[in-house]
């Protein structure tokens, strides 16, 4: 009995290590790139239904939608890149993450896989001026693809237009 | 352990509320209004703080409520003078007993000799009039408390008000008596406790069918040597007051006891109906019996055993029965000399009580009752309340705000057709609509509260301030029973602390200086609440020296919130003062300066859905204007298309709707568009253009929505298309995301779509800082 107690302990600290250095992804796409959050942030996936737009925000607020009562800001990840606004199809994705105590939703083309990643595998960005340092905390290498991992309160942050 | 938490917690609510009664009396005694009842009510109060802070083991407060409670006595009775001076000095008390109050709930300590100068001048006031009771102030109050006093409500009136009724009431015959008053004698058996039957039971029944005094008869109760456990000592007398009532329902109520008590029933002004158990004298006693001996029905118990206690302790010396029970004495007073006055009464009371080492006089005041008045007042209207946790009626109101977005919803489902086809299904949503309707309104009825809560913690600022400032500065207060939403007076504390501050501190000026003016020595400041269709106005105002709008515009222009070149109208200036980060104390005092400024007044209010507005006028004073959502809840709105989103706009601010094609516009030489509307010009300002929606209604299909921002101003905002009114229930647009200017929140329609609020006012606030910058 001990002995076997023994043994499932150690097991259990083994898989905590194991978890405790790795990280749950969940990675989306937009266009050919491959852009990933920690799982534990995302509160639900969502089909695109159209939002409305809010006024005196920068481009890549795409406005506001009705999460169960409670409203919701969409940020369209495709622009925040700078790389133009999505045209929203219904088969684009809303991802809805918390960021602190808010949440949030980000406009992504199509959400890919579930990815299981080491902690020791994130890289940093590399520095430059490209918005891509600004908005990424690190880029991570699976399957020989590269998934950034996103910021998600740089990604929110500055939504108001200036002036 | 968490009981003892939910008992202090239920303690520190009924604290507040007495502190606010305490306000109240206070505004009125200074205000001249010096009677008994006032006085009486702030006893009743101090008692009642005192009370709870005794059983939870608060012994600061306790030993400074108990020296002002025994100077209230003495004014109450007459040995101290309730002069300016006194008045003066019970206010700082009350600030004292509140701060204890505060200590005791933050657990935060004050310094030991806080209030002890007053705690000084009442003593010394109470020895220079009396002669026997020093020991009674000489500082052995926390050791005595626990004995002495008990939370128990008192009647305090029934002294004053009987004296003077009882004077004449003997004279009147008992036939002018109502003919539904009734007497009661209720003698109950042993058998009838052996049946387990319990009179509190019957008396709360009997209370069911009108007004009740209950007065349990002690004389009975022998001294604890001779005490048999089992024997039946105590009866009653109830003196009920009904206008409907026959004594077969009397009888009914005893239905169940018969046999084991005696009942004697008389209806004042006939006859008596029993063979009289009663003297004749309590027949005819118009008055409710004696001072000392109105209980209703929920103290009685711990009346009861209060004075049975009182009984015990006593009961060794069974030959002085003047200081063993007061009421026993009342009573045996009462019925040997019927002409006898309740003052001469209370006269035969008073000189035992030195002998009982105080303690009986305090009795006779604390076994008495609520007040005659009190009670009458409370149950001829039949006013009972329950505490309930604001979050359970929170919740209520969030669920009957989703019914009405869901009733909404079905409503705009019902096309033409269906409404052909189905006139059942289209009744029934009318009922719907008006159940939902009537329900809403129900619900904000039990959030809606008077503004008192909040007004009655100003006199004690502006005392302060006038202190700090060495100015001279009366608070009046208008409209205090104005009820608004529970939520918003949460809210409107800060922004009020903050607005009277900066009236007392910029606003009014300094006595040499007003009377240079020409002003009155003391400076006033008005607060004031009304209802105003669907808003409540809050207005403060001052007689000071109004906004020194050159210092303003200096400061705004030091600090780049205007352009050095702009040149601001005298009404933009005042409004200068809302800027974030505007300050305009010229030596940052510790009244103002403490890092909330004018600025996070407005947020304060924006959050609440509200507005302000300040009109100055320079060396007569200034007056800020809130404006107010009756409740947070649910908004009535016109529903309008901008570009092709749906927004809404509160109909409160909505004045008139006009079809573009039927305006009349004219261009302004900047290029710009008013509007004319019976002689009046109107800022346009077009929505789409505004918020970058594109638009795609042709010009003449348009709609202008005539608003009215605050300080009636009119603004004149052009949307694409009208869709109708409806009610929303407003959502926060901040508790996900950010700010946007000119929207004040959001809500969803009744297709599951988010539309946005239109922030009429901060559309025109906005428009006056670019244009000023």
């Amino acid at each position: 009995m001990e002995a076997l107690g023994l043994r499932d302990d150690m097991g259990g600290d083994k898989s905590a290590a194991a978890a405790q250095n790795s990280l749950q992804l969940i990675a989306f796409s937009i266009g050919e790139q491959t852009y990933g959050v920690e799982i534990t942030t995302v509160r639900e996936i969502r089909a695109w239904n159209g939002a409305t737009p809010l006024p005196n925000t920068r481009e890549f607020v795409r406005g506001v939608i009705n999460l169960r009562g409670t409203i919701v800001p969409i940020f369209d990840l495709r622009a925040r890149f700078g790389d133009g606004q999505t045209s929203p199809t219904k088969n684009h994705v809303v991802v809805v993450m918390s960021v602190g105590d808010k949440w949030v939703g980000i406009l992504v083309d199509a959400v890919s896989d579930i990815l299981t990643v080491s902690r020791d595998d994130i890289h940093n960005v590399p520095e430059g001026n490209s918005i891509d340092t600004e908005l990424l905390n690190g880029i991570v290498t699976h399957d020989s693809r590269m998934v950034g991992l996103i910021d998600l309160h740089a990604v929110v942050s500055g939504a108001k237009m200036d002036g | 352990m968490s009981d003892l938490d939910d008992f202090k917690a239920t303690y520190f609510d009924e604290c507040s509320e007495l502190l606010t009664e305490l306000e109240e009396q206070f505004a009125a005694i200074e205000a001249g209004e010096r009677d008994a009842d006032r006085l009486n009510a702030v006893f009743r109060a101090i008692h009642s703080i005192k009370g709870g802070a005794g059983a939870f083991g608060f012994s600061a407060l306790v030993g400074f409520a108990h020296a002002y409670e025994t100077l209230l006595d003495y004014v109450r009775d007459g040995r101290i003078e309730l002069s300016d001076d006194v008045v003066v000095l019970c206010i700082r008390a009350n600030d004292i007993v509140a701060d204890h109050v505060k200590a005791a709930q933050t657990g935060e300590a004050l310094p030991a000799e806080y209030g002890m100068d007053e705690k000084a001048r009442f003593d010394a006031l109470a020895r220079g009039e009396s002669i026997a009771d020093d020991d009674d102030m000489s500082g052995e109050h926390v050791e005595e408390f626990d004995i002495e006093f008990t939370p128990v409500m008192v009647n305090l009136d029934a002294m004053y008000d009987d004296e003077a009724a009882a004077d004449d009431a003997f004279d009147i015959a008992p036939m002018q008596l109502d003919a539904g008053h009734w007497e009661i004698r209720f003698t109950p058996h042993r058998a009838l406790y052996a049946r387990a039957n319990d009179p509190l039971l019957l008396f709360r029944e009997l209370a069911a069918l009108g007004e009740l005094h209950v007065r349990p008869i002690l004389e009975e109760i022998p001294p604890l040597s001779d005490f048999e456990p089992f024997a039946v000592y105590c009866s009653w007398e109830i003196t009920m007051v009904s206008d409907n009532v026959t004594e077969t329902m009397i009888r009914e109520v005893f239905e169940f006891v018969e046999g084991d008590c005696d009942i004697a029933i008389a209806q004042l002004g006939a006859a008596p109906a029993a063979p009289a158990a009663i003297p004749a004298t309590t027949i005819a006693a118009p008055v409710p019996p004696p001072a000392s001996a109105v209980a209703p029905e929920d103290d009685l118990l711990a009346l009861a055993d209060d004075e049975v206690a009182h009984l015990l302790d006593f009961s060794a010396e069974p030959a002085a029965p003047a200081p063993t029970a007061a009421p026993v004495v009342a009573q045996d007073a009462f019925e040997e000399a019927p002409s006898l006055s309740f003052a001469e009464l209370a006269d035969t009371i008073m000189p035992a009580a030195p002998a009982a080492k105080a303690a009986p006089v305090k009795l006779a005041a604390a076994a008495a009752a609520p007040a005659e008045g009190e009670e009458n007042g409370n149950r001829s209207v039949g006013v009972q309340s329950i505490r309930v946790d604001l979050d359970k009626v929170d919740r209520v109101v969030n669920m009957v705000g989703e019914l009405v977005i869901t009733q909404s919803m079905l409503t705009q489902q019902m096309d033409e057709t269906l409404r052909a086809r189905y006139t059942e299904l289209v009744r029934g949503l009318e009922v719907l609509a008006q159940t939902t309707r009537g329900l809403q309104d129900s619900v904000m009825a039990i959030r809606a509260q008077p503004v008192k809560s909040v007004f009655s913690r100003m006199p004690r600022l502006v005392r302060e301030l006038a202190t700090k400032t060495s100015k001279k500065i009366k608070l009046e207060t208008i409209g205090e029973n104005t009820e608004i939403d529970k939520t918003i007076i949460e809210q409107l504390s800060d922004p009020l602390t903050q607005m009277i501050r900066n009236s007392a501190d910029h606003g009014i000026e300094t006595p040499d200086k007003r009377l240079a003016r020409g002003k009155s020595e003391t400076g006033t400041i008005r607060l004031s609440a009304e209802q105003a269709g669907g808003n409540i106005l809050i207005i403060v105002e001052d007689d000071g020296g109004g906004i020194n709008r050159e210092r303003v515009l200096q400061v705004a222009r030091d600090k780049g919130i205007v352009a050095p070149d702009a040149q601001p109208t005298d009404e933009q200036i005042d409004q200068l003062i809302f800027a974030p980060g505007f300050s305009t104390a010229e030596a940052l005092s510790d009244i103002s300066g403490r890092g909330v400024g004018m600025d996070v007044v407005l947020s304060n209010i924006k959050k609440i859905g509200g507005s302000v507005h300040v009109r100055s006028w320079t060396g007569k004073g200034c007056r800020m204007t809130l404006r107010l959502p009756l409740t947070l809840a649910v908004l009535d709105v016109m529903l309008v298309k901008v570009g092709e989103s749906p927004y809404v706009v509160p109909l409160s601010s909505i004045v008139e709707t006009i079809q573009c094609s039927r305006a009349s516009f004219e261009r302004v030489p900047s290029g710009g568009q008013v509007l004319q509307v019976r002689g009046e010009y109107v800022q346009v300002i077009d929505l789409a253009q505004r918020f970058q929606m594109t638009g795609e209604a042709e010009p003449e299909n348009r709609f202008v929505v005539l608003c009215e921002a605050e300080g009636s101003h009119k603004v004149a905002l052009i949307v694409d298309d009208i869709i109708g009114q409806q009610q929303v229930v407003i959502k926060s647009l901040e508790e996900n995301f950010e700010r946007v200017d000119g929207i004040a929140g959001g809500t969803i329609l009744g297709d599951d779509n988010v539309a946005l609020i239109v922030d009429v006012q901060g559309l025109k606030t906005s428009i006056v800082h670019k244009n000023a910058a």
